[in-house]
Formats: C-alpha cells, structure tokens, sequence
C-alpha cells in the first residue's frame, strides 16, 4: 500500500493488476465509417494523475469517454477491444451503464450544473440512487462541497440557484457533484479552458489533492498544465497513441518526433 | 454605372423600408385597438343603466300622438333624419316592443326622472312609473320601502318551497310506497296520509296567495294602470334619479349579474354564468388531456424516436395537423369519439338504457377530448422547440451522473423544456377558448338545463352538455339584426370571452416567466 503513493516512477508497460486503474486491451472506435481510435492498449495507475494530450481533433475526448460509456449516448458508435478496470471488461454488453458512470465520474470543459440549488446539483447523483434520508444526503454535501473547496464559499447559500455561482466555482460545483458520488475515477475533459489563470491554479491544487482519493485523468491542451498537475501523459495523434509515459521523461526527452514536434508546438 | 442609376440611395431605401415597417405596424395596432375598444364600448354600454324618456310621437299604424316611457338604444342618421332605435311599454304591450322612431314623427323628446325600469325575474322589462306597493292587507305601502317588502315576499317563498320541499314530498313518497304494497284506499294509514297532505297543501295556497297578493302598482305613460306581483319582480331602478355614482353602482351590480345568473328569453337577457363555467370547464379539460399527451409524443419524438424518415414524415404530419379546419375535428369527434367510442361504451356497459344514449351523446367530456385533438399538434411543436433547446451539456451532465435516459428525461430535460412546454399550453387554450364550429358538433348548445358540476354524485358529469360563451356570441350575432339589444348582451359576451382567453393566457404567461426564471440559463 504504501507502494502506492510513492513518487518513483513506475514501469506503464508491465504495471501490475492491483496498481492499475483502467487497463485497455487494442481499443479502436468508430463514428459511422469514421476512425477515431486504432488499437489503443494501455495501463492507466491508480491514485495518479494521467494527461491525456493531442492535436485538436485527435480523439483525447473520445478516448476518456469511453471509460465511462459516454460515446454510447452517439447511435452512430462502434467500438472494439476491452477496458477493464478491476476485473471487469466495461465494455461488455451486460455492464450496467449508469452503475459504471457512478463510479467513474467526469467533468465537461464547460462547467455544466443543473438549473437547480447548489445543494440539489451536488445531491443529484445521490437522490437517483435511492438515498433520501435527509441526514445522510446533508453529511454528503458537505463533504463533497469540502473536498471539491467549495465549501467555504457557498455553504450560507446552500439553496441559493447554481446559476450566480461564477465560471470557477461552478466547475467546482461540478467536480463536487461527481465527487459526491465517490467515484473510483474521475475524468476531467478540459476542465479548466473555461476559466482564468487564478482560477486554473486553484483547480490545479484541487486536483493534486484529489488524487488521494481516486484516479484522475485529465485532458489538457496547455502543455504547463499537463506537466504541473500530472505524474503520467500519453500522446495522441491521429487516434493513435504514440507515445505513453512519466510526465517527466515526456516533456523533457520524448522519444517520438511527433511528440517533440507537438510539445515544443511545431503543429497543432 | 449600374448602382447611380437606382431610383433610390441606399439610405432613402433605409428610410423607406422603416417608414412602411413603421406605417404597417401603426395601422395593425390601430385595428386592435379599435377591435378591442368597439367591444369594451358596446360590451360595457350594455351594463351602463340608460335613463328612461317620455317620449311622444305620432304612431306610424294610425297617425294619431302617443306618448310613452322608453329608453333610446342607439340612434343615427338616415336621409338628413334623426333615426332612433326605441325600447318602449305602452298600453298594449306594456313588457316591451321595439320600433324604429323617425324625428319627423317625433313631437316631444324628454328625460322622465319618475319613471322606473322594472325588470321581471323572466327577463322582461317594463317602463312605468312606480305608484304603490300593495299588501295582502290592501294597505298601500310608499315605494321607497319596496326592498323591505320584496325581503318579506322572499321569506314567505321560502316557506312555501320549504314545505313543498319536506313535508309534501314525505307525504308523497309514503303514498307512491302504499300504492306499490297495495293497501286499500280506506286504510287508515292512507287516510291520515291524505289528511296531512291537505293541511300542508291548504297552507301553502293561503301563503301563495299572501305572497301573490303583494303587487307592484304602475303607470304607463298616457295614465294606464299595471300591476306586478312582487314576487315577478327582479329588480327596480329610477335610472333617471342616479348620480353618476349610484349608476356606476347599478352597472357594476348588472355586471355580477351578468356573470353569476342563467340567461333568459332566448340568450336575450339575464346572465352568461353557464356558458363562463362550460367554456372555462371545457378548456380546463382540454389542458389536463392535451398537455400530457403532447408533452409525451414530443418527448418521444426529439428524445428516444430514431432519427429517420418515418420520423420525419410523423413530424410533417403533425405540423400539417394544425392547419386543418378546425370543423373537420368537429366531425372528427362526432364521428369517431361520439358514435365511435360512445356508441360502443354504451353497448358494453350501459346496455339497459339503450336505445337511449349515456356515452354516444354529444358532451363536456368529447368536446375537451376533441379540442384536445385539435391543439395537439401546437403542444408538441412547441415542446419540441423547447426540448431541442435544452444545452447538450446538462443532458450528458446528467448521464454522467448515473441517470438513465428516463431519469434524465424526468429530472432534467422536462424541467428545462417546461417554458416551451407552457409556452405551446397557452397557445392552445387560446384556440381552444376561442373555437365554436367543432363544439357546436360535439357538446356545445345554446341552452342546457344544468351545468357539468353539480351537488349530485359523480359531481362533475362528463357526458352532460354545455353552453359556451362563443356559441352564445354566435346565437346572438343571429338575433341581432333588428334586436338592438341582444346585440348588447352579444358584446358583452363577446367582452367577457375576450377577458376570459386573456384572463388565462396572463396566468399561463406567469407561469412561463416563473419558470423560465428558474430554468433557462442568463
Ligand atoms: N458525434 C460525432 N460524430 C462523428 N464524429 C465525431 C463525433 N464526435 C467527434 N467526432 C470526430 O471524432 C474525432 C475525435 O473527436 P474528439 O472530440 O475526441 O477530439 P478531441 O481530441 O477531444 O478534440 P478537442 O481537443 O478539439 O476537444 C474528430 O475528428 C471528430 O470529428
Ligand atoms: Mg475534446
């Protein structure tokens, strides 16, 4: 365990079952006849935080939302290859979706709540799962609204509409609710290019704190960011992952031209 | 070049093309307004009380002078001559006639302050000056007290209805009982029976004959003498005694009037109550069926419908669905609710009264259900623009949250979509409120004995018929060419459904903006 949260590099290609997160075997999607993803495998480990980076375009989105099935919601996606996380192949037909969101959570570029109060937003996740008992949803929102730093700020306004919450606390709001749910994983698409530097600092901490308590993944294109926040960053290009590995070693010695030329911002 | 040789600059284009928007707009807002205020004007003059003239001329049947009390409904000019509408009681028809008065007949024209308009509780009028109140005692009684003595008349009425009421309706069901046991005319329980109803029945002919024997004592304007049963009077007013105030007071008592009593003479006079009651029933029905439905097929449609040509195709058709002539949804509900589903309810489970009908009969409830028909298509366009307009983001928000499609539907695309959603419900009360050719097929009459709600078990009879207030407007605008004024009573119909259709459209608005308030994103 204490291996755990140790920060000495560890080894993505022979990472064993129990620090693996989400293990993906040769995944490749589809839009229609498009490809989006080809053969995708990797290991993604637990409690760190893992960039995703990538020309506009090039399927970082696409990729983080098939941890939680989000590409289902399109009619027109296909997909092939396994993603285990734990022992079970989530893209196996008898996975029950909404149980899987739960516990992989995610947060959208745009900060999203519900047209609601900030305590309903946090509650959402909570009240469709059956908890009713005012008591317990109370503790929940607190301790979400703490652990997203947003406390604070809005616990004298608690019933007050999200919507006068600004740009940064929102997403916080939003990390929250998914919080709330306690996910194992939790998927940040772009959460912070919405927002301003300050802002961006504060959500940057955020997370560093928060990968004591899950696995995060965070698709970034500021390459500052993806270095400041994360312990591990994959390249993607075209669909294809070209290169994997500690942050680190990818910012400073990538081994791929294709990586050099993106980070030191020859295209894309 | 080409541009040099345009008729106009561009700014004189510019200025052109706002001035006809300006002019265009100008005269639309004219006509509403001059469409709003001809209704409030004839709707509301017919509550403001006219003053009574004594009015003389020289009769058009034998050319001899004639002076009677009447009031002047409306009066314009024909051929350089003064042309006046009168309502008038003379000697041979003392309730109430109309003529058409020329000013070269007329000999003398002037306000008569002592006389009075005696309305009958049947709707009639007569204009006469009020003499005398007569009591049963043969004293007379000054006029001034009149309302002491009607409240006296009121009270022995309802004693004679309260006996009516209880004791001989007792007495009655126990001799129906005694004829189905057939107990012999003599018997002594049967003889009591018949003693008891002839005690009650003697009373209550002494107290009608008390009650009938208070009389109002008039007199016609040449000196003829009528008298009234107090009991047949409805109201008395000295119109020409008023101030402007006191008759402000009378119009305003007309207008609770107007809307809390039944009409009388033929839809002529008296109250529109049914009619307010079954139009706003009828359309508060049709919101609890339509918005449902519409609301469902709109959902389905923009959320779990796949994206093909059979869905297109739906979707044509219910946008074609709301240009259709609203008398063919008329026919529509006769045909297929009325004969169709009616006649077959009635044939399952009314079968021992038929032939006559329970269900297949024209009423409240398919009348509802086919303006329900007939709005549908406005509920589901309207949701639907308000389902697409929900951001993506809260939908995928949602999911990501562990909702199902179902739950995300429930808790967040409904209410986001809920403006829309009202949006369309206003739209359709409007139709719905103001439509009459289909009801006239499926429910809508001109007269109905009883309302829809009533104090007797179910309380609210679905299969009954009922009056609405365009079918009155429509009734009216038919008696109106030389009856001045039920053309009167048809503005102030007209007046009243405008208020009505406004009246619920301003709810349904502030509904909407509550809603949109809380749920459409600044
Ligand atoms: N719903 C869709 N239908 C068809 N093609 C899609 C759909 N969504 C995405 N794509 C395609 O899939 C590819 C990958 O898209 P994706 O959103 O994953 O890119 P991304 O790396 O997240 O880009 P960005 O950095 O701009 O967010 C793109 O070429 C895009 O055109
Ligand atoms: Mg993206």
């Amino acid at each position: 365990m204490l291996k755990l949260f140790d920060h000495e590099h560890l080894d993505l290609d022979n990472l064993s079952d129990d620090l693996t997160a989400i293990r993906v075997e040769d995944l490749s999607l589809q839009f229609g006849n498009k490809h989006v993803l080809e053969n995708i495998s990797m290991r993604i480990p637990k409690h760190r935080v893992t960039a995703l980076i990538g020309q506009s375009g090039c399927g970082k989105s696409t990729l983080i939302s098939s941890f939680n099935r989000m590409n289902d919601l399109n009619p027109q996606c296909r997909y092939q290859g396994q993603i285990y996380i734990g022992d079970r192949d989530i893209n196996n037909k008898k996975q029950n979706v909404s149980e899987l969101r739960t516990q992989v959570g995610m947060v959208f570029q745009r900060p999203n709540p519900f047209p609601m109060s900030i305590y309903e937003n946090v509650c959402y996740g909570l009240k469709l799962q059956g908890i009713k008992v005012r008591r317990q949803l109370d503790d929940a929102v607190e301790r979400a609204l703490k652990d997203a730093a947003l406390w604070k700020e809005v616990k004298d306004r608690l019933f007050e509409s999200a919507s006068v919450l600004s740009g940064g606390q929102q997403q916080r709001l939003v990390i929250a609710r998914a919080l709330a749910l306690k996910p194992d994983i939790l998927l940040l698409d772009e959460p912070t290019s919405a927002l301003d530097p300050l802002t961006t600092l504060f959500i940057e901490e955020l997370i560093a704190e928060l990968k004591h308590r899950c696995t995060i993944i965070i698709v970034t294109h500021n390459m500052q960011q993806a270095a400041r926040v994360s312990d591990y960053t994959a390249f993607l290009h075209q669909g294809r992952l070209i290169e994997y590995s500690d942050s680190d070693t990818l910012f400073t010695t990538p081994e791929q031209k294709q990586t050099e030329d993106y980070i030191t911002g020859r295209y894309g | 070049m080409n541009k040099s040789r345009r008729l106009f600059s561009q700014g004189q284009r510019q200025a052109l093309f706002i001035g006809a928007g300006a002019f265009f707009t100008g005269l639309l807002l004219l006509a509403m307004i001059s469409i709003v205020l001809l209704i409030a004007a004839r709707g509301g003059g017919y509550f403001w009380p006219q003053d009574v003239h004594r009015v003389s001329f020289l009769s058009s049947v034998d050319d001899q002078p004639k002076t009677v009390f009447a009031q002047i409904q409306s009066e314009y000019m024909q051929d350089g001559q003064k042309m006046r509408w009168l309502q008038l009681s003379d000697a041979q028809s003392p309730y109430g006639r109309q003529i058409l008065l020329e000013s070269n007949r007329t000999l003398s024209l002037a306000r008569a302050p002592e006389a009075a308009r005696v309305a009958l509780k049947d709707g009639r009028v007569v204009l006469a000056e009020p003499v005398s109140v007569e009591s049963p005692e043969s004293t007379s009684i000054a006029v001034a007290r009149i309302d002491a003595v009607r409240e006296n008349v009121a009270q022995i009425d309802a004693r004679i209805t309260a006996i009516r009421d209880d004791a001989l309706s007792q007495i009655h069901l126990q001799l129906t009982e005694l004829d189905q046991r057939k107990v012999s005319k003599n018997a002594p329980a049967r003889k009591k029976l018949n003693k008891a109803f002839d005690r009650w029945h003697s009373q209550v002919l002494e107290l009608e004959r008390q009650r009938d024997s208070y009389r109002l004592n008039l007199q016609l304007a040449q000196g003829d003498d009528i008298s009234i049963p107090l009991m047949d009077v409805y109201s008395l007013e000295h119109t020409g005694q008023l101030t402007a105030v006191g008759k402000l007071g009378v119009a305003l008592n007309r207008v609770g009037r107007f809307l809390t009593e039944s009409p009388k003479q033929a839809n002529t006079a008296g109250g529109v109550f049914p009619a307010l009651f079954g139009t706003v029933l009828m359309v508060f029905l049709m919101t609890i069926i339509v918005t449902p439905f519409g609301v469902l097929a709109a959902v389905y449609l923009n959320e779990y419908a796949p994206d093909n040509a059979m869905t297109s195709i739906i979707r044509i058709c219910v946008s074609n669905m709301a240009g259709v002539p609203s008398i063919v949804y008329g026919v529509f509900g006769l045909g297929f609710f009325i004969y169709g589903v009616g006649g077959s309810l009635d044939q399952l489970f009314f079968e021992q009264s038929l032939p006559a009908p329970t269900m297949g009969t024209p009423g409240v409830f398919w009348a509802a259900l086919t303006m329900a028909i007939l709005t549908l298509p406005v509920v589901i366009v309207a949701t639907e623009e308000g389902l697409r307009n929900v951001p993506q983001g809260l939908k995928a928000g949602s999911y990501a949250l562990g909702a199902t499609k179902a739950e995300t539907v429930w808790h967040t695309i409904l209410p986001m979509a809920s403006p829309g959603i009202m949006t369309g419900v206003i739209l359709a009360i409007a139709r719905a409120a103001g439509e009459v050719a289909p009801l006239m097929l499926v429910g809508a009459v001109k007269f109905a004995p009883n309302l829809p709600v009533d104090a007797e078990f179910p309380y609210l009879h679905l299969e009954r018929q009922f009056m609405h207030l365009g079918v009155l407007i429509y009734d009216g605008a038919f008696h109106s060419q030389t009856d001045a004024k039920s053309a009167s009573m048809m503005f102030a119909a007209c007046l009243l459904l405008l208020v009505v259709v406004f009246i619920l459209n301003i709810l349904a608005i502030l509904l909407r903006a509550r809603l949109r308030r809380r749920y459409e994103r600044r």
